[in-house]
């Protein structure tokens, strides 16, 4: 791109033509990646720990996303018989978005059951929040055969919170920490330390400056996600990541920007073609 | 006038007794002493009364009502006198509650159910001297009748439920009086546990309470108790009648005992004898199979438990459910759930003076609750329990302590006071319980939950008469006894499932109560069949 951008900086048809066809090579590449990796997982599945020594053995930074662990009881601890229950406690006036992808995200990969709750404390909440987790599954009257619980209840908190262990976690308040914990049940953190806390990092900036700030900071926020974006197709990297899922929600929550620069609205179509975001963005509906 | 007399006895016979004795005479003495003067006194007022009291028309014992005369007199309700009222006129009938006399002015306080309104008798234009002392002297819980005009008051008077205004008596006559000593006082009942002991005034413990329930049930609490509890059966009818159930009547006289024979009552029945149902189960499911669909029943349960619990009663009043389902019992389970929620729901909406009532003096937490109601296996909860470092068997059934630790966890995790257990073992349930069709070690039961405590015990029941007379024979029952349960399932039975729940349970965990004593009327236990 850069060569074109020499050659003639004037906004030229064909320049722009070809442009728009690179990126629109770009954006099936990335699809056919996924699909790949896809594939790679389900082969690769039965034996996660060949996965990881592939990954060492060619110095990679960066883990392949989506690993199938589908081993839980390495991730959850020993495996006790019974549903692992994972309950969100969430104020139906934030609806969490983040966490309803990651839960589609689960879905694709576990058994979930799902389900949705009132809390007394809350009188009224809208039809769309109850079918949040789409379609109740077939079998849920048979909670044994589930090898995760979703439960999320609508109740007045101040602040999101879930609670899953509770002998040995305290509940874990705020809906990024929620969301770092659902997406390590996805996939490993890269296990590069830079890159991981790059990550998190991004993670923060969404839900403080691009949810809680102004305008100001938003503007700056959205500068610099074209300039990360600039560099590698995704936020935190060649890999989807946390930090994607967690700033498209936060620019879909704040509503579409004003201006968005040209790299941040490649992503935010890439995002879409992923098809993870459609319930939440039918939410906002 | 007699004082001289009674002293001068006393002297006398002072001589030939010891000395405590003589102490013990004399305070007699003096009491009587006292008495005689203040006989002497009211006489003396009576008199004067007689002479100069002009407002004489305006007070005094009313003949008793017999109905000789119908007047056209408005009774306005102590809860309606409001500052909308303020400056008019009105007649109010209430009880005198407390009153306290402070010179030339009386202050009363008119209690009505649970609504109290301060009074006031002042001399004046309106009032004379007499009339105040009258109204000082009624007896505490006498029922009178007062023409009154509204008056706004400048501080809220903390002490009453009608803050804004009080009542400028100028008329006070006693419908009923009431006798002097009350067995126990109506503010001694409603102080807040542990409150008395603190400031070392007396409290009423249950016992006397239930002796003297006629006065107990006038305190506030019993009076939004029991309101609440006819807001129960109230939500109850309605949101069944709302889902097409039709309310059956059965027979509480019956021929045979049907939850097993060691905790019934046996009455006799002219040359033989009967028992007294220990639940409406059998004629519900003969009404299912009678085609009626969907069944409730409202109406009194015997239970000859020899149990002095807090928890259990010997006659209470069971609300029941049973329905036919189409494919899935857990249809029953929604149906039921979905009743118990509309039933809090409706407490949550339309009681809240009464639960707020209640909570002064017995506070507790507000009954919380999720919808749809949440839903845990058997073996979820064994797991919680064992998390927890409860050491039980995979077919174990829950004692009530691991109930209770059970309710907790679920409380921690979930924050509801209401849940279902689903999938109980099959050996711990009765004969007609449904096995699970993929595992028989379990059955397609459940019990609710209320505050950790259970309110409602239910199953999918067999409505096949051949494996029912299996399960029955599995259970040693003998199968004469029951041929007639048997029978009825043979000429074609849908499939159904119901439960029933404990009115006075409900009230009690719903409330936060400790004792189900407290939300039965009049309460039987083994060792109370009295008031």
């Amino acid at each position: 791109m850069p060569m074109y951008q020499n050659k003639g900086t004037d906004e030229h048809p064909v320049v722009r033509a070809l442009e728009a066809r690179q990126d629109e090579i770009m954006r099936r590449l990335y699809e056919l990646k996924a699909a790949v990796d896809g594939l790679a997982k389900t082969v690769t599945t039965p034996d996660a720990d060949v996965d990881l020594t592939v990954t060492t053995l060619s110095q990679s930074p960066v883990t392949t996303a989506f690993r199938g662990t589908s081993d839980l009881d390495t991730l959850l601890g020993k495996d006790l018989g019974a549903l692992r229950d994972i309950v969100i406690n969430a104020n139906p006036a934030q609806p969490p978005l983040t966490l309803l992808v990651l839960h589609a995200m689960l879905c694709q990969q576990y058994r979930v059951l799902s389900s949705v709750h009132v809390h007394s404390s809350v009188s009224a909440v809208p039809t769309q929040l109850l079918s949040c987790l789409g379609l109740r599954h077939a079998d849920s009257y048979l909670r044994q055969r589930f090898q995760l619980g979703f439960t999320l209840i609508w109740k007045d908190v101040p602040k999101l919170q879930m609670k899953f262990s509770i002998q040995n976690m305290c509940p874990i308040e705020g809906e990024s920490n929620v969301a770092r914990f659902l997406f390590r049940l996805l996939a490993p953190y890269p296990s590069d330390p830079a890159l991981a806390t790059l990550v998190d990092s991004w993670v923060d900036t969404a839900f403080f400056q691009l949810v809680e700030g102004s305008t100001k900071e938003r503007a700056a926020v959205l500068r610099a996600l074209n300039s990360a974006l600039g560099r590698s197709p995704w936020l935190a990297g060649p890999e989807f990541s946390l930090a994607d899922i967690a700033c498209y929600c936060c620019i879909l929550q704040t509503g579409p920007p004003s201006s968005t620069p040209a790299n941040v609205q490649r992503w935010l179509k890439a995002c879409e073609n992923l098809g993870h975001f459609r319930l939440a963005q039918l939410l906002l509906q | 006038m007699t004082k001289d007399g009674v002293q001068g006895a006393a002297e006398e016979t002072d001589q030939a007794q010891s000395k405590k004795g003589l102490k013990k005479q004399q305070k007699e003495a003096e009491k009587a002493a006292k008495k005689a003067e203040k006989q002497a006194k009211l006489a003396a007022d009576q008199q004067t009364t007689d002479e100069d009291d002009f407002a004489k028309d305006r007070y005094g014992v009313s003949p008793m009502v017999q109905s000789s005369q119908r007047l056209d007199r408005v009774l306005v309700r102590v809860q309606e006198l409001t500052l909308e009222k303020s400056d008019q006129l009105i007649w109010v009938r209430a009880r005198i509650h407390t009153s306290r006399a402070k010179g030339k002015q009386c202050f009363l306080v008119l209690r009505q159910q649970q609504f109290n309104v301060q009074a006031l008798v002042a001399v004046g234009e309106r009032a004379s001297k007499q009339m105040v002392k009258f109204a000082a002297n009624i007896n505490k819980e006498s029922i009178v009748d007062v023409e009154a005009v509204v008056r706004k008051v400048e501080q809220k008077i903390e002490s009453c439920s009608q803050q804004d205004v009080e009542l400028h008596v100028e008329r006070i006559f006693v419908i009923s009086q009431a006798e002097p000593r009350l067995p126990l006082q109506l503010e001694d009942c409603v102080r807040p546990e542990g409150e008395g002991d603190e400031d070392g005034r007396a409290t009423v413990n249950q016992d006397t309470r239930l002796d003297n329930r006629v006065i107990d049930l006038r305190t506030t609490t019993s009076q939004a108790i029991f309101r609440l509890q006819s807001g129960v059966c109230q939500l109850f009818r309605d949101t069944l009648m709302n889902k097409g159930f039709v309310e059956i009547q059965t027979p509480k006289i019956i021929s045979a005992a049907s939850e097993g024979g060691a905790n019934v009552f046996t009455v006799s029945y002219f040359k033989t004898s009967a028992y007294l149902a220990q639940s409406p189960q059998l004629y519900k499911q003969m009404c299912i199979c009678a085609d009626f669909d969907k069944v409730f029943c409202v109406g009194p349960v015997f239970r000859a438990e020899d149990s002095n619990t807090h928890r259990h009663l010997t006659e209470f009043v069971g609300l029941d459910i049973e329905l036919a389902f189409n494919y899935h019992y857990h249809e029953v389970i929604e149906s039921i759930t979905d009743t118990m929620v509309q039933i809090f729901k409706g407490l949550r909406d339309k009681f809240q003076t009464e639960i707020q009532t209640v909570g002064k003096q017995f506070p507790s937490e507000p009954f919380k609750f999720l919808e749809p109601t949440l839903r845990l296996e058997y073996q979820e909860g064994v797991a919680m329990l064992r998390e927890a470092g409860v050491e039980m068997g995979d077919e174990e059934d829950l004692s009530t302590p691991n109930e209770k630790l059970l309710g907790r966890l679920v409380k921690e995790k979930y924050d509801t006071d209401f849940y279902v257990l689903d999938k109980y073992p099959l050996a711990v349930r009765p004969f007609y319980t449904m096995p699970d069709p993929t595992d028989n070690k379990y059955s397609n039961s459940y019990d609710m939950f209320m505050r950790g405590e259970e309110i409602l015990s239910g199953a999918q029941r067999i409505h096949d008469a051949q494996l029912l007379t299996e399960r029955a024979i599995h259970h040693n029952i003998d199968l004469e006894k029951i041929k007639a349960y048997i029978d009825s399932f043979r000429f074609g039975a849908p499939p159904h499932g119901g439960g029933g729940i404990g009115l006075e349970r409900v009230c009690m965990l719903y409330l936060g109560l400790h004792n189900v004593r407290q939300t039965s009327m009049f309460p039987r236990d083994p060792k109370r069949l009295t008031p």
